[in-house]
């Protein structure tokens, strides 16, 4: 088990007799970047706090690099976790909020300033050291909030939205930064957020979780090309995937408002006259497809190199469509669109994906 | 266009007048009293029994006023040291007991919590001169009746409610991610108190620290009812007793000596302080 990072057996979080987090079981492999997405409440922060140790696990199993750490305090565990407010202590210098855990393990000072040197030059916070959190801005205390986590040399990084209170600008900088470190210093991290864009970019992995419950695991491509549900079709994915009410007519076609189309599946499982939901991502619509589905556009957002055309099937269902080029397209005119084959995803009443 | 300078020019001076004037004006009213009574606590002895006005020294500055404060009671440094003792001992323990409690109640999760801070903060409600007769004779079963302790533990007690309050505030003010930060880094109960908690709630440790000393120092009733011994007296009441006058006679001159000596003290723990009780420290530690 040397080569995993994480590892989680039946994690289980109540407060009183609400359950939050039901059983989550994950496999995080030594020196991946681990991204947990969902959306608020579904329990991603919770979950890492749990890894954390500043919440109590009520039941499963936590381990750290083949060390069990379920009851083990916070700072023992080989991790250190930045937080979305950075969380400095405003009383202290950069120096010495970087210097603090390693003074509390009362390392020596010689491996102290060290240490903090180093880290300091990774970030180049350099000529920060010893200003107070209070003078700086945001991106340098969430550079300073990172190098507290750095100078504790831990098996395993904890963000929690550590880019949440940056500004965009900032946020995709901050983001390659992350990135960058993780590619130099190799461990594990496991990042928490509910921006997708951040969770595609950094993740080897991303874990999609909801109300508690890990929904798929996989690698950026792996759920956004192969997503096991609707709801993980759903979730990732700007603008999010269309999901359309339709009905199994058998022998590879669904009827979506009123017309046959042809769906990439055989079938198993599925009788004709089921309901099930006809998923078309907005990037892989292709408007003026000879004989495809018609739909009337309600409104035009122009976004310079893209347009977003908000269409309304005849049957009435709301569709998003991405138009990159082509002949211009006006509000209130009647479109008619094509997918791929292999980009049509069929999925049951229940929302799990039919392959 | 320069008649459209000038006017702007005039209008910023008006308002830059006016603001400062009416500063002025106020920090006069406040000062006033105080002025007056250090002034006149410098004149002769003879010509302190006159009326005062004006309220200076006009035949040269004397200490005559603080030799006859000096002649009442046990001496006028006893009662300052016992003042002193007193209000440095009740801010202290105030200062302790309440940034535990303020802990304990803002971080912790126990039963009847709510229930208990409520009953703390309703005995706020109760005027302490109604419990005046239980406290003494608590403190004489207890053997604390006439000592200075007893009094200090009495003050303690009626400071604690709005102490515990105002600390319980100042622990919820700060963000529970550096107390989480500070766990990861192994700081834990104690350390994690001094080191990172305490630096953070100064301010209202300052707030507490204040209130419990200018409140001990200054009060008159319970230490007229719980001290019987003249060396064991406060300084209050050796005012009181100046201010009774002797033989039917008021030296003013040692009154407004005693008020002086009063309002000193006090005077130096308030600019002391007040940086730190201005001072919002938590600027920089999150967002």
């Amino acid at each position: 088990m040397a080569d995993t990072g994480v590892q989680l057996t039946e994690v289980r979080k109540s407060y009183g007799s609400m359950e939050v987090i039901h059983g989550v079981n994950l496999s995080i492999p030594d020196g991946a970047f681990v991204v947990f997405v969902g959306p608020s409440g579904c329990g991603k922060s919770t979950l890492l706090r749990m890894i954390a140790g500043l919440e109590e696990v009520t039941d499963g199993e936590i381990a750290i690099k083949g060390r069990e750490v379920t009851d083990v305090d916070p700072s023992q565990r080989g991790i250190a976790m930045v937080f979305q407010s950075y969380a400095l202590y405003p009383h202290m210098t950069v120096r010495d909020n970087l210097a603090f855990g390693l003074k509390m393990q009362r390392t020596d000072k010689a491996v102290i300033d060290e240490r903090v040197a180093a880290a300091a030059a990774i970030l180049k916070i350099e000529q920060l050291l010893d200003r107070r959190p209070g003078q700086l801005s945001g991106g340098q205390r969430q550079r300073v909030a990172i190098g507290r986590a750095i100078v504790r040399q831990p098996e395993v990084f904890l963000f929690d939205e550590p880019l949440s209170n940056l500004d965009a600008e900032l946020r995709v900088s901050m983001r390659v930064e992350i990135a960058r470190l993780h590619r130099e210093l190799g461990n594990t991290m496991i990042y928490v957020t509910h921006d997708q864009t951040e969770a595609m970019t950094l993740a080897d992995v991303i874990v999609v979780l909801r109300d508690g419950r890990v929904e798929q695991a996989g690698s950026p491509r792996t759920v956004y090309e192969d997503p096991d549900n609707a709801f993980v079709a759903g979730f990732i994915g700007s603008p999010r995937m269309n999901l359309l009410d339709a009905v199994w007519r058998g022998e590879g076609k669904v009827e979506l408002g009123g017309r046959a189309e042809d769906a990439p599946i055989a079938g198993a499982g599925l009788t004709p006259g089921d309901k099930v939901t006809f998923g078309l991502r907005p990037e892989h619509l292709i408007v003026g497809a000879a004989g495809g589905i018609e739909a009337r556009v309600d409104v035009l957002e122009y976004l310079g190199g893209t347009r977003y055309l908000y269409c309304q099937l005849t049957d009435g269902q709301p569709l998003i469509v991405e138009y990159r080029d082509g002949p211009d397209v006006r509000s209130g005119d009647t479109i008619t669109l094509g997918c791929p084959s292999d980009r049509r995803y069929i999925f049951n009443e229940g929302g799990l994906r039919i392959r | 266009m320069t008649t459209k300078k000038e006017a702007r020019a005039r209008r910023a001076l008006f308002g830059a007048g006016s603001y400062h004037g009416t500063g002025i004006l106020l920090a006069v009213f406040f000062l006033a009293p105080f002025v007056i009574t250090i002034l006149s606590s410098f004149r002769h002895g003879t010509e302190a029994r006159l009326p005062p006005i004006p309220p200076w020294p006009t035949n040269g500055f004397s200490l005559d006023a603080y030799r006859s404060l000096d002649s009442f009671g046990a001496g006028v440094w006893q009662h300052t040291l016992n003042s002193a003792a007193v209000a440095i001992g009740t801010a202290l323990l105030t200062v302790i007991v309440s940034l535990l409690a303020g802990y304990g109640f803002s971080r912790y999760r126990f039963m009847f919590k709510n229930a208990l801070f409520v009953l703390i903060i309703a005995t706020l409600m109760i005027p302490f001169q109604s419990i005046l007769t239980p406290l003494f004779i608590i403190l004489a079963k207890l053997g604390l009746n006439n000592s200075l302790i007893g009094l200090t533990l009495v003050y303690v007690t009626l400071q604690l409610p709005f102490s515990v309050f105002m600390m319980r505030n100042a622990f919820d003010a700060v963000p529970k991610e550096i107390e989480e930060a500070a766990r990861i880094d192994g700081a834990r109960d104690l350390r994690l108190l001094v080191r990172v908690l305490l630096p953070l709630v100064l301010p209202g440790i300052v707030t507490v620290a204040i209130f419990a000393f200018l409140n001990s120092w200054n009060e008159f009733l319970a230490a007229l009812v719980l001290l019987s011994d003249n060396s064991k007296f406060t300084l209050p009441i050796l005012i009181s007793a100046v201010r009774a006058g002797r033989l039917g006679a008021i030296d003013w001159g040692a009154v407004q000596a005693g008020v002086t000596v009063m309002s000193v003290p006090c005077l130096f723990v308030f600019l002391l302080l007040q940086r730190y009780y201005m001072r919002g420290l938590m600027a920089g530690a999150v967002k």
